[in-house]
């Protein structure tokens, strides 16, 4: 056989050139739901669709939710406690870290632009709008009536929520109500571009609406647990909108309102053992509404109990104390149960001394400084002890002494051992009878968010007492600018449609 | 005779299947049915010798001219080939001058090369192939692998600093094992990334850059026009860094072994603080007396007296001196601490008790080799770096095997492999107990350790060990500065350490089918796998205290698969033109995951099990972790052209599919360039003056697929109500978010003059990206602030220049200086569209910076700082003003906060301007300053004589401007005792008349004295030694007696010194040249090497 001289190539090469199965471009994300994934689970799971919802409610407590990455922007109850310091009941007393004293100095609300409070509280507050808005479009819209009844407790509560929203955003933002002044631009669809400022008229109706509408929709609504809102809550907050309007008509509209839901029997007042219990469960009957928090919230340092708990992972236990006022503690009666509230933790209990930090109201049972975290004490956003006093308020603003003492003695009731000592009110008439009820909503509620709201009701002047770090002696009116919050920076860069302020 | 050969499908079906979940029916498949023609014509063994000046040399690669066989030199420079008369043989060696020979009737062909001093034929790695410098149209900066052997660092990146003009590298961590930023001609994108892409061998690479040892890297290319990138479509936008990494060689085994030590020590300039503690408090009693006088306090001197040790002041605790209070402290008449007061104690220094000098060992062990058939190389190292924190280091084992193989002639095989494991120990501690932070800022009157009343040191009973001071004390004591912290304490007593392994490989397999024409594959994967622990003990520090110990644990995986199919033509036709092209299919896959918990109350407290989660009681949150996949596919073509070696020609197509986008997943790229030799043609031919000269253009569209990977996909975060699941809306998307695309254009000249006197490279080029990634802002009350979204324009246009003058080039001694740099602009030329208007947005505040019409993405946009009224001490800014009631003068309300959104809505208004001392009030607006250099680079000055080298590289900027944020919160009116001073807050106002540009002192109060303005914007020229190095090689009459065939000795040192216009600010660790208090600062360090070759 011949040898062959030349190699013959005999590879044989294919070449080929594949393209990719159509999905292998397809990739979707698995740590968070996307658009297409909840479509398709709630094909399978259709309950799911409710968790939008719940999500508005876990939106409340999220840290950082405000837009920022600081510690003070931990949701709604960061900017209860804002107010608190703005308002001076809650005094700024130490000054170890810093943290809240340059806001209680009064140099951050007017400055527009500081983010805390004026970027995270509108941010917050609008980003919680904007989920509502977008449940109550997936419903059919804000003229829909849903035909079930869970699509109509879910349009309810996104009402309500919206409402809530509205609400708080007007008493920061706005000096005081005057319906005619432009405070906020108003969306009520999803998807808006940035709108003008709307009247504080508007805004109002807009939320008086959305409360009755709702209150209506949540009829027959009974909620798994006090995270969600339900009827009574949405005439708690109706109560309190018409309440700040500083109108005789609407004074009575939240009375009976606030009378509605104690007599509904939904709730009982917290008692004695309760105000002084740590403030821990939602369960407890007194709490109109809140949040249950679990290890899964992953709360610790930013969050309420980071700022308020001595007893928890805290600002508190390092010494950036707040506390009552001075002046506040020293009213009150020595038999009054909230007296054994305030006071020092070092060194185990002194009530009454200094620095008066509410260690003794809000506190983690286990009672190691440092102790909790991850936090799973709960959140406090309304009890029915507001609606006594809102009661209490209104009858005696319009001249119903009798009606005011009624419901004032029902809760100095929880708050004395002996009718005697509280048998002064039954002499109080008019003024001194509204200022009455005045000091005891701010010493029943210090640090949960009620004094700012009250002080702008009733177009208080309060001055602050010693243990404040600062202005100490100052007495500060409710429409002083210091006080309200400003429209941030942002707002106006960002919002061809806004291009100023509102003070 | 003819035989026709019918090819069949060679279908690599499982690998496909793995990764690319091919539906076969829906391939797209080429069949490429090719006959072959095997033609019996003279072909003949030629067999010969390729030598140079000193012998026979190895590894000289023999091509036939036009054809894809070809052969190496073995060890005594023989070779043989199968060739056939007429045709041209091809002898390429690195660092000669290629030869051709024709093949004529003798069978024998002896070749001597000579050494080519241009080095114009050097080879060029650039993207899926290899060319010369002269032939390549695009730019590419060829890094030599001496200059980055000089540089003591643990990754390429690292090395990079300086190399290349237009290459901007950033170390914005001085932690050993760290890698660094990248950032290739100006600043491309604003929201998308910027980072170039790395290939190594082959493979794009998306591990961790510091597997992979810098020892082992044969070449560095950064591929940056579009004409080099564009192969690389969607990845190319930013730049291409392509390694390679080393490979045997045919001839005689090699082996080297190298041996480094050095000294890691901090050298860099600090900032100067007031470090004297009685300073200190005067300036504590100053801030508190004038913050009194404000609030208008009766007494503000005693005031200040009372509160010096109280809360408005320094905690009791921290009274180190022999004194009951303030009143005993400080004698108001002068401000000053009172002569005679004695200290109970002087506080320990916290940098010298936490910084220490570290030493780094390297260790490197090579071996390569090769037979015709198959070569070898094996590299096995070991880096331990300790930085100059206590406990904080990096060690590193590499090992690489590349082998390449050829079964038979028209296949040949490569893989190359490497595996490393990593250790980092990482002592920064947590938030605001980072260690440099605490060491570098806490002011001066603060112990270290715990102390008592009497100020004595506090010892553990248990262990005798002192307490360190945590500054949490339970009485409302606490330390002002970073409370609940101690960084010396933390990287003592917990653990910060990251474990890792990493796998990089992939294997090619190429085939010869026809005369110029060759199949190609490659598939490549990048694997690492890490766990974190993160712990805080139970001994020390209030957090850990209270939770009995706690655990955070963090495990990553991530894998891609890269796999590609290429088929290659080139051939030859008339006297000159030559013609490749190459078509291909490339497909992509990665995926990340994480899984993290946390745990608390340690239980067995041997520090072994303190990383065991089983050791630890109680969950301490949640459990998270999450997944991420992304994938890519493309393809693509390129064609190459050259008449007579002197014009040169380069088309590229690409079109690539990306996961990462919803809706619109393709995009197309493409590029074409040109080269023009100009000094082959005649008229310069000869020319004295001119060796080389080369002019080159290219234009190209390529793309960016961003950082985000589902831009586009929108939903909902997945909370917990009470064990319901809860969904939470996660921020607005846009679904129709694609390509970033920029446009590229470049021109530039290389020339070598005098005999190589002078060698230099110029670009010019004009990049304009679109569809921008924008995080455009949005009204924060439409329940969304930013939507990530493609819209506007940017503009980058820059002048690069690298220039090497060869002073001396004598037989002894040499002297060269190199001096690279770059220019460039930045500039948007079309803003996103506002929704509500409709209109191109007037102003998108980012920051510092504000992007609108003209500006580039870092023009300072901020507040004025016009200095201090000499009258009242109070800080002035500028305020810009309208006289709406036309009144004459300002009232309030009168004032513009957004000085670009007012002109843009008030075209016609007359805006004046006054001062203000609100800051509040201060007007937002352009302030002339750019965060852009002039230029900036580097340059090197290199030496020899005789065994001596001497090397040296500096780094510069110039004309640019960095926010020096250290220096602001050093000139703060904060809380007194919560920050250390600048001793520029001794020239503070102190009485009605001084004129100073530091504003009066407060505590508390006129806080937004410090607050982002133009007053801390700071020139960041800077001057660098990055690098100099002395080597001696031992002459090798010495060394063949003891069998060894070259040793060299070294002594290096990096980061030598920094000058900058302050001192302690460091513009080179951000892009921005911002300052960072968290910055861990370069390391300096200080070598001795030792390199052996047998």
């Amino acid at each position: 056989m011949k040898k062959i001289k030349y190699i013959i190539t005999i590879i044989i090469a294919g070449v080929l050139l594949v393209s990719c199965n159509e999905d292998f471009l397809d990739q979707r994300p698995t740590s968070f739901l996307s658009f297409e994934d909840l479509a398709e689970t709630a094909l399978i799971n259709p309950s799911i669709a409710e968790g939008n919802l719940r999500g508005i409610y876990n939106q409340l407590v999220t840290a950082g939710i405000g837009g920022t990455s600081a510690q003070e922007d931990f949701g709604h109850k960061s900017f209860d406690m804002i107010s608190d310091l703005l308002s001076s009941d809650l005094a700024q007393v130490g000054a170890r870290y810093n943290r809240f004293v340059a806001l209680a100095n009064l140099l951050s609300a007017s400055d527009q632009t500081v983010n805390i409070p004026n970027y995270t509280a509108w941010r917050f507050y609008y980003r919680i709008i904007n989920s509502a808005n977008l449940i109550i479009a997936s419903n059919g819209g804000n003229e829909a009536i849903p035909d079930s009844d869970e699509a109509k407790a879910i349009v309810g509560q996104a009402k309500t929520i919206r409402a809530f929203a509205y609400f708080y955003l007007t008493q920061y933002y706005a000096v005081k109500y005057d319906a005619s002044a432009e405070i906020l631009p108003l969306y009520i669809n999803a998807g808006e571009p940035g709108k003008a400022k709307s009247t504080m008229g508007d805004i109002y109706d807009q939320i008086i609406s959305d409360l009755n509408a709702a209150i209506s929709l949540m009829d027959t609504f009974s909620r798994p647990n006090k995270a969600s809102v339900d009827k009574n809550v949405a005439k708690g907050f109706l109560a309190y909108v018409y309440a700040s309007m500083g109108q005789s008509d609407k004074n009575t509209l939240a009375k009976n309102l606030a009378d509605d839901i104690i007599n509904s029997g939904e709730f009982t007042m917290m008692n004695k053992d309760e105000v002084t219990g740590g403030f821990t469960q939602l369960s407890t009957p007194g709490w109109m509404w809140g949040f249950d928090i679990t290890i899964a919230n992953d709360l610790g340092l930013v969050s309420w109990h980071g700022f308020m708990d001595y007893y928890s992972y805290s600002y508190q236990a390092v010494g950036n104390y707040r506390g009552i006022d001075k002046g506040l503690y020293d009213q009150i009666d020595d038999n009054d149960i909230r007296k054994f509230q305030h006071g020092s933790p070092s060194g185990g209990w002194t009530p009454g001394a200094a620095p008066l930090i509410p260690a003794r109201k809000f506190y983690n049972l286990d009672l190691v400084q440092f102790g909790q975290l991850p936090i799973e004490d709960d959140y406090v956003y309304m009890r029915v002890t507001e609606m006594y006093l809102l009661s209490a308020e209104m009858n005696a603003v319009e001249g119903n002494d009798a009606a005011a003492k009624i419901r004032l003695k029902q809760v100095l009731a929880n708050r004395f051992d002996n009718a005697a000592d509280y048998a002064y009110v039954d002499a109080l008439t008019g003024q001194a009878l509204v200022d009455e009820i005045v000091f005891q909503t701010k010493i029943e509620f210090i640090a949960e968010g009620k004094s700012y709201l009250l002080m702008k009701r009733r177009k208080l002047t309060n001055t602050r007492g010693s243990n404040h770090l600062n202005k100490v002696g100052t007495a500060l009116s409710y429409d002083d600018p210091r006080l309200t919050f400003s429209i941030h920076q942002r707002e106006i860069t960002d919002n061809p449609n806004i291009t100023e302020g509102n003070k | 005779m003819f035989i026709n050969i019918l090819f069949k499908t060679f279908v690599i079906t499982n690998l496909n299947k793995q990764i690319m979940n091919t539906n076969f029916n829906r391939v797209l498949t080429l069949f490429l049915v090719l006959v072959a023609q095997i033609f019996f014509a003279q072909q003949k063994s030629i067999t010969g010798v390729v030598s140079d000046s000193s012998g026979p040399l190895p590894g000289v690669s023999v091509t036939i001219e036009g054809g894809t066989s070809g052969t190496e030199t073995d060890f005594n420079g023989k070779y043989i080939i199968k060739a056939s008369t007429g045709n041209i043989l091809v002898f390429r060696y690195l660092g000669y001058k290629a030869v051709s020979k024709t093949v004529g009737n003798s069978n024998s062909i002896n070749v001597s090369l000579k050494q080519d001093a241009n080095v114009l034929d050097e080879i060029v790695v650039i993207g899926y192939g290899t060319t010369t410098k002269q032939s390549f149209t695009g730019t590419a900066s060829v890094v030599s692998s001496e200059n980055i052997d000089a540089k003591s660092v643990s990754n390429i990146a690292q090395a990079l600093i300086g190399e290349a003009s237009g290459v901007s590298v950033t170390r914005t961590n001085g932690r050993p094992g760290e890698s660094a930023t990248i950032r290739i001609r100006g600043f491309s994108s604003i929201e998308g990334n910027s980072d170039p892409l790395y290939v190594v061998d082959g493979i794009p690479f998306t591990g961790d850059i510091n597997s992979i040892n810098p020892n082992d890297i044969a070449s560095t290319t950064i591929l940056k026009d579009a004409s080099a990138t564009a192969i690389y479509g969607a990845r190319g936008a930013n730049g291409v860094v392509v390694l390679t990494t080393k490979r045997g060689k045919i001839g005689k085994s090699v082996i080297e072994f190298d041996f480094q030590t050095s000294m890691n020590r901090r050298t860099l300039p600090l900032y100067d603080l007031v470090d004297n503690e009685e300073q200190f408090m005067g300036l504590v009693y100053s801030g508190l007396k004038n913050s009194a006088e404000l609030n208008g306090e009766a007494d503000p001197s005693q005031f200040a007296l009372d509160n010096l040790f109280a809360d408005r002041g320094v905690a009791p605790l921290y009274n180190m001196w022999n004194v009951a209070d303030g009143n005993a402290l400080i004698d108001p008449s002068t401000g000053l601490v009172r002569s005679g007061v004695t200290r109970k104690y002087t506080p320990t220094n916290w940098a010298d008790a936490g910084y220490r000098d570290g030493i780094r060992t390297e260790m490197n062990f090579k071996s390569s080799g090769g037979t015709e058939k198959t070569k070898h190389y094996f590299s096995l190292g070991y880096l331990n770096d300790e930085g100059f924190i206590a406990n904080s280091n990096f060690d590193r084992y590499s090992t690489r095997l590349n082998v390449t193989t050829k079964p038979i002639d028209i296949i040949k095989i490569s893989t190359n492999l490497d595996y490393s494991y990593s250790e980092s120990n990482d002592a920064t501690g947590y938030g605001g107990g980072n260690v440099t932070y605490m060491l570098d800022f806490i002011p001066t009157i603060y112990p270290l350790y715990l102390r008592d009343t009497d100020g004595a040191i506090v010892n553990n009973p248990n262990t005798g060990e002192p307490f360190y001071d945590f500054g949490d004390n339970r009485a409302g004591n606490a330390r002002d500065f970073s409370s609940t912290y101690n960084g010396v304490g933390e990287a003592i007593y917990n653990i910060n350490r990251t474990k890792k392994h990493n796998i990089n490989g992939n294997i090619n397999f190429v085939v010869d089918l026809l005369e110029g024409l060759t199949f190609e594959s490659t598939y490549g994967v990048n694997v690492y796998s890490s766990v974190l622990d993160q712990t805080r003990n139970s001994l020390q520090g209030s957090q850990g205290v209270a939770l009995g110990g706690t655990l955070f644990k963090r495990n990553i995986t991530y894998m891609s698969q890269n796999f590609n199919q290429i088929l290659r033509y080139n051939t030859k036709f008339g006297e000159d033109h030559n013609f490749d092209v190459l078509l291909a299919h490339e497909s992509f896959v990665d995926t990340f995951e994480d899984f993290n918990l946390s745990k608390k109350g340690i239980v067995n407290l041997n520090p072994n099990a303190a990383g065991s989660p089983e050791n630890y009681l109680d969950q301490n949150g949640v459990s998270t972790g999450s997944k991420n996949d992304s994938s890519l596919e493309s393809y693509f073509t390129q064609a190459n052209y050259n008449y007579d070696n002197k014009y040169y020609l380069t088309s590229t197509l690409r079109r690539d599919g990306s996961s990462r986008f919803l809706n619109n997943k393709w995009g197309t790229f493409w590029s074409v360039g040109a080269g023009w030799i100009v000094s082959e043609e005649d008229f310069l031919n000869s020319s004295d003056i001119v060796n080389y000269l080369k002019i080159k253009a290219s234009y190209g569209v390529l793309g960016d697929q961003g950082n985000a990977s589902f831009a586009g996909q929108g939903g909902f975060n997945i909370e917990n109500l009470l064990g319901q699941p809860s969904l939470a809306p996660r921020p607005v998307v846009d679904p129709n978010i694609t390509w970033e695309t920029s446009n590229q254009f470049q021109t530039g000249v290389e020339f070598e003059l005098f005999n190589g006197a002078i060698e230099a490279d110029l670009d010019y080029y004009i990049k304009e990206t679109s569809n921008l990634y924008v995080n455009k802002r949005l009204p924060p009350s439409t329940g969304d602030a930013i939507i990530l979204t493609n819209d506007g324009e940017l503009l980058n246009e820059g002048f690069e220049f690298n220039v090497t003058g060869n002073i001396v080039r004598s037989k002894d001694f040499r002297l060269s200086l190199t001096v690279n740099g770059e220019m460039f602009k930045n500039e948007i030329t079309q803003m996103p569209i506002e929704n509500a208007t409709g209109n191109a947005k007037v102003v998108n505040i980012d920051g510092l910076y504000a992007q609108s019409l003209g500006s580039s993405i870092y023009d300072f946009y901020t507040k004025e700082w016009v200095g201090v009224n000499p009258e009242n001490g109070d800080p002035q800014w500028t305020q810009h003003w309208v006289d709406e009631n036309s009144d004459g003068e300002y009232t309030a309300g009168e004032g513009i906060s957004d000085y670009m959104v007012y002109a843009a809505a008030n075209p016609n208004s007359l805006i004046e301007e006054r001062l203000t001392a609100v800051y509040s009030n201060a007007t937002d607006k352009y302030v002339g300053k750019s965060a852009i250099p002039t230029v900036r680079g580097a340059f090197r000055l290199n030496t020899s004589y005789k065994n001596f080298t001497l090397s040296s590289q500096f780094a510069y900027s110039l004309g640019g401007f960095g926010y020096d944020s250290n220096y602001a919160v050093l000139m703060s009116n904060s809380k007194v005792g919560s920050t250390s001073y600048h001793t520029d807050i001794q020239n503070r106002w102190k009485n009605p008349g001084d004129v100073t540009d530091v504003p009066r002192l407060y505590s508390n109060e006129n806080i937004r004295v410090n607050a982002s303005s133009s007053r801390f914007i700071t020139s960041s020229d800077y001057l660098s030694l990055n690098n100099i190095r002395l080597g001696y090689s031992i002459p090798t009459e010495y060394l063949s007696k003891v069998g060894l065939s070259s040793v060299n000795l070294w002594v290096s040192g990096d980061n030598l010194f920094l000058f900058t216009d302050r001192a302690g600010y460091n513009p080179t660790t951000s892009i921005t040249g911002t300052s960072d208090r968290y910055t861990y600062n370069q390391i300096s360090n200080y070598t001795l090497g030792v390199r052996i070759k047998f």
